[in-house]
């Protein structure tokens, strides 16, 4: 069964191949063909001619191709030390492309979107009209052979698939695979770019979520700039490729844009201005406020009236956050010593609701929203509090039961010394 | 008939069946010498009155305690939280396991000093001392069941030493743990061996002991005697019922009013659930009475002349035990002026000291 | 003298029997609801609706589908803790604190939850729903 699928599978490739020959795309997939007179004459040689004969686990070896399918020529020849005859010109041979000339040479299939589709159905095959948006494509196109093509960041032979941790462009590589040219002093210095995205980057939240919890969703460079079409995102855009996933927040900020003509006159002004782009920090309530980690005092000034509603706004989280916390540990102490809270915990947790859907409010730039997301929030901390108060009071009901039967037990043992001493007084009169 | 006449009758009727007037008899001709150490007599009365109290507690325990690692947590926090009183039976529980071992520990020093162990007495000794070892294996098992945090590590811990043993280590661990590491299956095992392997071991040789004690009376020190000798004067006593009797009652009131008080300021807490893949967290140490066990192996060095520093502490404090219950049969014939005897009462003293300073050691704070 | 220490002596056994007795009659809630518990009674949720509901301490979300079925589910968003919803105008688990959303059954689909929600068993036992761990 499993045969004849496979052979069902080659059919169907060798079928579109021919097809795709007509259009002057490669020959077709054959497995059959992988021990080539490429591989064994290349085997034999030294340096970059041997280069290609180690990856055998190239995706596209893999998948059925062999060195002819990019390169052309003749790979039934040349076995008898005859190179000429493989590396046949009438049959396509072509010398290796130079790298003004790669984003074509991997175009010839992975822009056809007929061929792509006897590999995998759902494969994209606008890699290069992307490319050709962004700067890298743009630059690349005006004969700049320094910026990146699509060899810089998949590799040239052992390419592998982008879910292959081992792949340059696996989600945890990607940063390290960028930094290979733009933490290059000497390179980013033609174009005038800093080097520090990388370093600031991997001290990122973003980062921890990959690199530490192994969070593959987690963005890397390409989910802001975009893959094929790396470019910086518009300053105008920010907003959007922040709120992309964080939706509620973008769209927070968003809604104030019109209403307060303040928060988009510079294009410097949007998520990055308090978050940072590269080194986006887990934030804290303290960045809210007059405090020496405020980000509001960046730019408000105490002449300024925001400057007022930073210092209520902060010391307003602050306190919910502490308030919560307090009540956490009442309630925490008090179950410890077996007082039943369970029910009080769920005041604390909308308490805890609250205070994060305020931490989302600032983006609305709102003061009265705010407010009220943290008054409800110190209602429920209140709640949980006097659960608290209320489970303390019970442990010391429970002292005033152990007062109570002390007593007794004392009474007891009063009446046990005086009925000795009377037992004994008796026998010694 | 009068309530009185049927009083009597119901009275009668138990009398020639039970015949409780004799045992009452027996009680009042049974004399508790009375003299300068007698205080030390309360302490086994003491010890059986706080047993009596982990057996009450225990069995009314057992009726909310689920022995699986999913769920004995969880029961305890519902007894604790959600049981009426049961913060309370719990508190009592742990409290009176500890004063019990502590009680204990006077009980069996004061008689090694008093040399309350010498013939014919040897055998109330030995299952004295058996009753000590049976007591701590109450206390392992019964540390491990809430299935804390703190007690499975220490669980963890105290297995690992028993696994040390040369030759039968392995064997013993595994039989412990039911397994080669501390899991749900330990803990199962250990609430059989916490509830029925133990108190049916310690009926048995609990039964002994209280006859041998009731076989033998009470013993008289040495010192004691040979000082009422010289003096010409015999000893005073005075009945066990009801004059001894009534101030061991007052000693357990005593004892019932301190475990109500500790188990009312300072509940038992719960800890957190264990978690077996979670690193161990710092400061795990065993219940006190094993402290200085603890500590011994923690302060010698891992290698000795070529042999494993933890294998020969442990070999040395199992020699030190097995000296300890030949007691009676080393210092036989204890005189005050005894050679052997007085070298038995320093290594006592030496003991005790060294005890107390290794359990103080291990609550020292670093 | 007698009466006085016979007196005490009964308090005494009564300050010790009154708690043994009380623990011995049965709590309002029989058991330690950690692996099941009952969440309500059929019929108390009307269909395409939910309802958040504490199960061992944690805020639990049951779910009643169209065709009458249910679906429980942790109520615990997998992104910050806060508490999530049913939204049955959308048909879909909605978080309110981040905008993060599930499927009925419990998988993120949108917004920033990294993980789905955990999913609970149900039962529906003489019309109790009987909702439980694994």
């Amino acid at each position: 069964m499993r045969t004849w699928l496979f052979v069902t599978f080659l059919a169907m490739a060798g079928a579109s191949g021919s097809v795709a020959q007509d259009a002057k795309t490669p020959a077709a997939p054959n497995a059959a063909k992988q021990e080539s007179s490429c591989i064994l004459c290349h085997k034999q040689l030294d340096g970059p001619a041997l280069e290609p004969t180690k990856h055998l686990d190239d995706i596209h070896m893999q998948r059925g191709l062999s060195c002819h399918d990019c390169h052309g020529g003749d790979p039934t020849k040349g076995g008898d030390e005859d190179p000429s005859a493989a590396h046949d010109e009438r049959k396509g041979w072509k010398e290796k492309p130079t790298r003004l000339q790669v984003p074509l040479f991997c175009a010839r299939c992975h822009g056809d979107a007929a061929y792509m589709k006897t590999f995998n159905p759902q494969i994209r095959v606008d890699q290069l009209s992307e490319y050709r948006t962004s700067v890298h494509g743009q630059r690349n196109a005006k004969g700049d052979s320094r910026t990146a093509v699509c060899i810089d960041c998949h590799g040239v032979h052992g390419i592998r698939a982008i879910k292959d941790p081992r792949s340059k462009v696996h989600p945890t590589q990607v940063a390290d695979t960028c930094a290979r040219c733009h933490s290059d002093p000497e390179l980013m210095a033609r174009y005038g770019l800093e080097t520090n995205q990388a370093t600031a980057y991997k001290t990122s939240v973003h980062a921890r979520a990959i690199y530490e919890k192994g969070d593959l969703s987690a963005p890397t460079c390409n989910d802001c700039h975009g893959s094929h079409g790396a470019a910086p995102p518009g300053v105008a855009t920010v907003a959007q490729v922040c709120g992309s996933c964080h939706s509620r927040e973008g769209s927070l900020y968003r809604e104030t844009e019109g209403k307060k003509p303040g928060l988009n006159l510079s294009p410097a002004i949007q998520c990055v201005t308090c978050h940072d782009n590269h080194a986006v920090h887990r934030p804290t309530d303290e960045m809210l406020g007059i405090g020496s980690k405020s980000v509001c005092t960046n730019c408000h000034g105490p002449e300024d009236k925001q400057f007022k509603s930073a210092e209520g706004m902060g010391r307003a989280i602050q306190g919910l956050s502490a308030r919560l916390a307090e009540a956490n540990d009442m309630l925490d102490r008090a179950e410890r010593a077996g007082v039943e809270i369970n029910a009080d915990r769920f005041a604390l947790r909308a308490g805890q609701n609250h205070l994060v859907e305020a931490r989302v409010l600032v983006h609305a730039f709102d003061e009265e929203r705010f407010m009220a997301a943290v008054h409800e929030g110190m209602g429920s901390a209140e709640t949980a509090l006097t659960a608290g108060e209320r489970a303390f009071s019970e442990l010391r009901r429970r002292r005033m039961g152990l007062t109570v039967s002390l007593v007794v037990i004392a009474a007891v043992i009063g009446g046990l010394v005086l009925k000795v001493r009377e037992i004994e007084r008796d026998k010694n009169a | 008939m009068t309530t009185r006449e049927r009083l009597a009758a119901v009275q009668e009727w138990v009398e020639v069946r039970v015949g409780i007037s004799q045992l009452i008899e027996m009680g009042r001709e049974k004399k508790v010498p009375l003299h300068r150490h007698s205080f030390w007599y309360y302490m086994g009365g003491m010890t059986l009155f706080l047993f009596g109290i982990q057996v009450g507690t225990g069995i009314l325990l057992l009726l909310y305690y689920r022995p699986s690692s999913g769920e004995a947590f969880e029961s305890v926090q519902f007894l604790m939280t959600r049981v009426p009183f049961g913060w309370l039976i719990r508190s009592i529980h742990s409290w009176s396991a500890n004063l019990l071992v502590f009680v204990l520990f006077l009980h069996m020093f004061s008689a090694f000093f008093l040399k309350a162990f010498r013939k014919p007495r040897e055998l109330t000794w030995l299952t004295g001392a058996v009753l000590l070892a049976l007591m701590m294996g109450f206390g392992f098992s019964g540390y491990l069941l809430p299935w804390n945090t703190l007690a499975f590590f220490a669980t963890q811990v105290g297995t690992e030493v028993a696994g040390r043993v040369p030759v039968v280590g392995e064997f013993a661990l595994r039989l412990l743990r039911g397994g080669d590491q501390v899991t749900g299956a330990t803990l199962t095992r250990f609430y059989g061996i916490h509830v029925a392997i133990l108190p049916a071991l310690t009926t048995v040789i609990l039964g002994a002991h209280l006859l041998f004690v009731q076989k033998h009376g009470m013993s008289v020190p040495p010192q004691v005697e040979a000082d009422a000798e010289r003096a010409g004067k015999p000893l005073g006593s005075y009945p066990f019922l009801p004059n001894f009797l009534l101030r061991d009652a007052i000693g357990w009131c005593a004892a019932l009013g301190v475990l109500a008080g500790l188990a009312a300021l300072f509940p038992w807490e719960l800890g957190e659930k264990a978690d077996p893949f979670a690193s161990a967290p710092a400061g795990i140490r065993p219940e006190w009475y094993f402290g200085w066990m603890f500590q011994t192996l923690k302060m010698l060095p891992p290698h000795i002349l070529g042999f494993e520093g933890e294998v020969l502490g442990i070999l040395a404090i199992t020699l030190g035990f097995i000296i300890w219950f030949a007691v009676p049969f080393l210092d036989r014939t204890p005189r005050p002026g005894n050679r052997v005897t007085r070298a038995f009462a320093v290594g006592g003293w030496l003991a005790l000291l060294y005890m107390a300073v290794a359990t103080a050691m291990v609550y020292w704070p670093q | 003298m007698n009466w006085f220490l016979g007196t005490s002596a009964g308090a005494m056994c009564a300050s010790v029997f009154y708690p043994v007795i009380r623990y011995l009659v049965p709590p309002d809630i029989p058991e330690a609801q950690t692996s099941q518990m009952v969440a309500g009674r059929d019929g108390d949720l009307k269909p395409n609706e939910g309802k958040v509901f504490a199960f061992g301490g944690q805020p639990a979300l049951l779910i009643r589908d169209e065709d009458g079925g249910y679906q429980a589910l942790s109520a615990t968003c997998t992104h910050l803790n806060c508490t999530v919803q049913y939204r049955g105008d959308l048909k879909q688990i909605w978080c309110a604190c981040h905008n993060g959303f599930y499927d009925r059954n419990g998988k993120n689909i949108s917004g920033p939850p990294p993980r789905p929600l955990d999913s609970y068993k149900v039962h529906v036992v003489d019309g109790d729903v009987v909702v439980s761990k694994s």
